[in-house]
């Protein structure tokens, strides 16, 4: 018999255990809260003075506007910080049950794909309309896009004159074979080119594109859009698909080298006389089961407004999508381009065929 | 009748329950993806098959069999040196060689990339001073072979110690004979040593082998496409899960299979040998060239594998420090440091009441239970996510009800607390704690419980009064190689992170997920300073405990 | 009869034969008991049986009209109150030769903890050595020590497996003489394991000698003795 309790009390032991670390957890965070919130989310938080955001932006400015929100409206900001990919999955699989009631990443591809798999509503608001272009937003207004960002051709200012530079095309042509460095294909810029693309010329072209730039490769794909422009400077390749913003990163770099590399190069805007060059956008959206809906749409219209869009496009050398903010500085030496007219949801829309279309190019 | 009762009797203790109702938490998520791989497939598998499975399994081939081969090659002739020899500043060696497990490799790989590529310090001096520009092909790592020399140099440590404490407990008499018989040191090592250590080489190259399967960080960085990085291709690319699942799935069944082939090779060979004490060897005392040629061997090593990243990060983290430092970084050492120390106690516990009832009762059943603790190791942290969020989705869902009925407020809700990320820490490194604790009891014997047991104690008061105090070391070594890896983790921690909550390894990642590899540097050195601290403080403790 | 030891039968897993088949054997309070075999012969299983470490097919066990072996019973080995000493000794590293002693003392007060432990030291020549470590002994020291140990919760039943074949030949002569005078002091039952011919002359009251699981013959040493160095000698 006194074995049996023994047993039971060992197994308490073990239980009770799991238990503390559990209720660890929970004061772990309220802890950071430095309020009661998590544990009363389910009881209804409509007096809320919160409001649960899952972000793919890791950028300090963005926390000191969520800071100055905070202390605008009283309203806390929680925030856990993922990749998109990894946050969609996970708004996924907790369903109904999840906290979240903000998504803000990269890509419109992956606010897309958000929203068809039904993890996103609609948010009405005449201030979101009025400060976001209409391409910029969802056509159901499931998404808003925050910031845009150009993925053009960098091309090294001595080896290449910008007269010789058209479109995203030409670079498919003999006379750059060799000379072309873009990152692998895993990567979610290449993808939203390609589906661009698609949709633009026909999977037929595409697929063609693909190919085209696989044969004139200087390098096989390899390390971030940085790296590419580091080949261009070292004279492995000539040109380089890349996005703007990592050029201005790396003149702001503390490493002088880095800041070397970026002068060395030059951006050209491609497709000025065509369809134009390809933007993307990072986006906010309001999940499906957002149980703080007003206080979250109040931080949409927080982030799309003048005040905040500036801070928060230039965290990242990215263009502001409210057309009323001016671009200053670095942005602006860069001139103004052509943009691709598309709704950028078929982004998402040709996500798969672009990654098949890649495969059979073979561009790793 | 009467037999069956019986046996059911004196099998169910609370050993068997426990353990258990560990393993059944293990194998649900396990199972899950195990089923995927037998339903039918999509055309996307078809995809999968038809442009990129050849790839993915000859890179992921490539990269285990030369990362295996070099890092055996290092770990032992560093562990045969060390134990073997005495040569210059072969004491600070003993432990600084541990020292690289403390960098996780994906920040190994930014380092040396930073280090040799074109904006590195290696290339710009050469163009800034001696206007020499070098040909971009050798100096480039984001390859195959770089990634092998990455995964060699940061891994090598799994071989180096537990060969190393494998040979420490070897008698001195076995090496002594070899030598009075007239062999070399040479000849020792290639025809008494390696035979007999062949079993805990093996074992360690084995975990090294799968710590190449389950990296993304590295692959994904340099560009190279293999079983793992592909399971992510294929599910946030293609959006397609149940193919993603299926690689996963067949991925596991590789690990399985390597398992079940280091299995065979031990045979019935064990890690130890007897209980009996025995006189540790006497390293043989060098001098001259030769002892320096070895201590030069060992510092290169060091300097290769620990010294140069090291450095590289550490001036990355001077360069940004004003930028990215805040009073956060407070919170987040504590909150890696709190969070890993749960999950390795956590675990060492687990290990502890499985290993003491798969040793008490030799059995098919616990043979397989002992397996099983390895299988988290071999799936990709973030499938073992997607189990365990539905697992605490569902949980979450009776609690609600509980609460209900109970008509009282929630205490808890599982899926915002730590509780979630212990469980996968749990589930993905309870191989590691079980390895360390099950050659503890190996070492320790069954006698002393026996002899505890006719003394008349239960097997629960034998394991508080006798075991444990018996197994300090193995507890302790298990402990802290758990600790580094879950303060190394990445994918777990990103994707079940509560609100408001992150590690330094996440914090490391999000710089440099966005390309920004120099503010990651600071959150990384503050990986390695701690992981260093506890590889010190452990070494230094093992080293009191008489053996 | 104190001790009864009926039908027992032991398989390991996985082996093709029982090692013990139909192992009978009654024993008087207070007598020396040697089983005599070579290894293999089943001889040390006979122990882990005794002493509940593992557990029979069939067969019944009683000691002291306790029946701690039989049918749909089994006692586990902490309640048998059967001593044993092993093979390697197997005291605790991590105690002291007092708390070695005092570890299977239950239920006592800690004065008569002490004295029980005082007396056992006694017994054994020993007393200056309480505070020493298991590793600060020499092999029969280590080896009175965990007789000591045994002995002290008073054990109905004491067993010894292969108790000298850890020490040198002239010291296994005196501990052997010594060790008679101890048990034939306290008046204990006791049963040795040993492949050892002259221990077990030496030693026992009445041999027993095994070979394949089978009792070949049981009696006085000088009786039992010819015979099975015969058998041995026979299958060396």
């Amino acid at each position: 018999m006194t074995r049996f309790v023994r047993m039971s009390l060992f197994a308490l032991l073990i239980l009770s255990l799991s238990v503390v670390i559990a209720a660890c957890g929970n004061s772990n965070t309220e802890e950071t809260d430095s309020e009661d919130t998590t544990a009363s989310d389910d009881a209804g938080s409509e007096e809320a003075g919160e409001v649960n955001l899952y972000t793919s932006r890791h950028y300090e400015t963005d926390q000191a506007l969520y800071d100055a929100f905070t202390e605008e409206t009283g309203i806390e900001v929680n925030v856990v910080e993922g990749s998109g990919d990894e946050l969609i999955e996970r708004l996924n699989q907790e369903g109904e049950s999840t906290e979240a009631d903000l998504f803000i990443t990269a890509d419109a591809g992956n606010l897309h794909s958000a929203s068809e798999s039904e993890l996103l509503q609609p948010v009405d608001s005449d201030v979101l309309a009025e400060n976001i272009p209409e391409k910029f937003r969802d056509a159901d207004n499931e998404w808003f896009g925050l910031t845009k960002r150009a993925r053009v051709i960098v091309y090294d200012k001595e080896r290449v004159d910008p007269s010789e530079l058209s479109t995203y095309e030409a670079l498919t042509e003999p006379e750059w074979e060799d000379r072309i460095a873009v990152r692998s294909s895993s990567n979610m810029y290449n993808i939203s080119l390609l589906a661009s693309f698609i949709e633009l010329n026909g999977s037929e072209e595409a697929a063609a594109w693909a190919e085209g730039i696989v044969n004139n490769m200087a390098i096989e794909p390899q390390g971030g859009d940085r790296d590419q422009a580091k080949a261009v400077a070292a004279g492995q390749a000539d040109v380089a698909i890349m996005n703007t913003y990592y050029i201005g990163g790396m003149l702001n770099s503390e490493d002088e080298e880095e800041v070397k590399v970026a002068e060395s190069v030059g951006i050209f805007f491609p497709n000025q006389d065509t369809t134009g060059t390809h933007v993307n956008i990072s986006g906010i959206s309001m999940t499906k089961h957002a149980k703080n809906s007003d206080a979250a749409i109040q931080l949409m219209e927080y982030l799309s407004s003048e005040a905040s869009q500036e801070e928060f496009a230039a965290a990242n050398y990215e263009y502001p999508v409210n057309p009323n903010v001016e671009v200053t500085g670095l942005l602006e030496s860069w001139g103004e381009f052509k943009e691709q007219d598309l709704n950028l949801s078929v982004l998402g829309e040709n996500q798969q065929e672009a990654i098949r279309l890649f495969d059979q190019a073979a561009w790793k | 009748m009467r037999l069956v009762v019986r046996t059911i009797k004196s099998k169910l203790n609370i050993w068997a329950i426990l353990s258990l109702i560990f393993i059944a938490i293990i194998l649900i998520p396990n199972g899950l993806i195990a089923v995927n791989v037998f339903t039918e497939s999509n055309e996307n598998w078809q995809h999968i098959k038809e442009y990129l499975l050849k790839e993915y399994i000859t890179n992921t081939v490539i990269l285990l069999s030369f990362t295996a081969l070099f890092s055996m090659m290092i770990g032992v002739s560093l562990a045969w040196f060390v134990t073997m020899f005495e040569f210059p500043f072969k004491r600070f060696f003993k432990w600084a060689l541990i020292l690289p497990l403390a960098i996780p490799p994906y920040i190994g790989a930014y380092a040396y990339h930073g280090l040799i590529n074109y904006t590195g310090i290696i290339q710009s001096t050469l163009r800034n001073n001696f206007d020499v520009t070098v040909n971009q092909d050798y100096f480039s790592i984001m390859n195959n072979q770089g990634a092998i020399f990455i995964f060699s140099i940061f891994l090598f440590p799994y071989v180096y110690t537990i060969t190393k404490a494998f040979l420490q407990n070897q008698s001195s008499s076995i090496i002594e004979n070899a030598r009075l018989l007239g062999s070399s040191s040479f000849e020792t090592f290639f025809r008494v040593i390696l035979p007999i250590s062949r079993a805990a080489i093996v074992g360690s190259v084995t975990l090294v082998v799968l710590e190449v399967l389950n990296d993304y960080g590295v692959a994904n960085y340099f560009g190279i496409q293999t079983f793992s990085t592909a399971i992510f291709r294929t599910w946030y690319g293609m959006k397609d899960l149940d193919s993603a699942l299926k690689l996963a799935g067949a991925l596991m069944f590789l690990v399985i299979f390597i398992l079940l082939l280091e299995k065979f090779s031990r045979g019935r060979r064990r890690y130890s040998f007897s209980t009996t004490k025995v006189k540790p060897i006497q390293p043989k005392k060098l001098r001259g060239v030769k002892a320096w040629l070895l201590a030069g061997y060992c510092f290169l090593i060091f300097g290769v594998a620990f010294l140069i990243p090291f450095t590289q990060l550490l001036y990355w983290a001077f360069l940004t420090f004003e930028s990215v430092y805040s009073s956060e970084f407070i919170q987040l050492i504590y909150q890696s440091v709190f969070i890993a120390s749960i999950a390795s106690i956590l675990i060492v516990i687990i290990a502890l009441i499985i290993g003491n009832y798969t040793r008490l009762h030799k059995s098919l059943l616990t043979s397989f239970i002992s397996r099983v603790t390895t299988l988290g190791y071999s799936i990709p942290g973030a499938a073992i996510a997607i189990s365990i969020i539905t697992i605490f989705v569902a949980l979450d869902g009776y609690l609600a009800d509980l609460y209900q009925t109970l008509q009282m407020e929630p205490v808890i809700i599982l899926r915002t607390s730590l509780v979630m990320l212990v469980s996968a820490y749990i589930i993905r490194f309870l191989a590691i704690g079980y390895n360390a604790i099950d050659a503890g009891y190996e070492k320790m014997g069954n006698t002393y419980t026996e002899a505890s047991r006719t003394l008349g104690f239960s097997t629960v008061k034998t394991f508080f009064k006798v075991d444990l105090p018996m197994m300090k070391p193995a507890i302790f070594g298990g402990f802290i190689l758990v600790f580094i890896d879950v303060l190394k983790e990445l994918p777990l921690t990103l994707f079940l992170q509560p609100f408001n909550f992150a590690t330094l390894a996440t914090q490391a990642y999000k710089y440099a997920n966005d390309e920004r590899v120099h503010e990651a540097a600071l959150a990384s050195i503050l990986i390695i300073i701690v992981s260093g601290i506890f590889i010190f403080v452990s070494h230094k403790l093992l080293e009191k405990e008489p053996a | 009869m104190f001790v009864q030891i009926k039908n027992l039968q032991y398989q390991y897993k996985n082996a093709a034969e029982p090692v013990l088949k139909d192992f009978s054997l009654t024993i008087e309070q207070g007598e020396i008991i040697t089983i005599l075999g070579e290894s293999g012969s089943g001889k040390s299983t006979i122990l882990r049986l005794l002493s509940g470490l593992e557990t029979p097919k069939s067969g019944s066990i009683t000691i002291n009209n306790d029946v701690i072996f039989g049918g749909n019973h089994v006692m586990p080995p902490e309640k048998r109150g059967v001593g044993m000493v092993f093979q390697d000794y197997a005291l605790f590293p991590h105690m002291t030769v007092e708390k070695n002693i005092k570890y299977g003392l239950k239920k006592m007060s800690r004065r008569e903890k002490q004295q029980r432990m005082e007396e056992m030291l006694e017994l054994i020549n020993m007393t200056s050595y309480k505070n020493r470590y298991p590793y600060e002994l020499s092999g029969g020291q280590q080896q009175r020590v965990a007789l000591a140990r045994a002995l002290a919760p008073a054990p109905s039943l004491l067993i010894f497996d292969e108790p000298f074949s850890n020490l040198d030949a002239n010291l296994q002569i005196k501990i052997r003489d010594e060790l008679r005078g101890i048990l034939k002091k306290t008046g204990i039952t006791s049963i040795f394991v040993t492949h050892d011919q002259a221990d077990a002359k030496a030693i026992a009251d009445r041999v027993v000698f095994i070979e394949k699981g089978v009792i070949k013959q049981v009696g006085k040493p000088e009786e039992v003795l010819g015979c099975a160095s015969l058998v041995m000698w026979a299958n060396s």
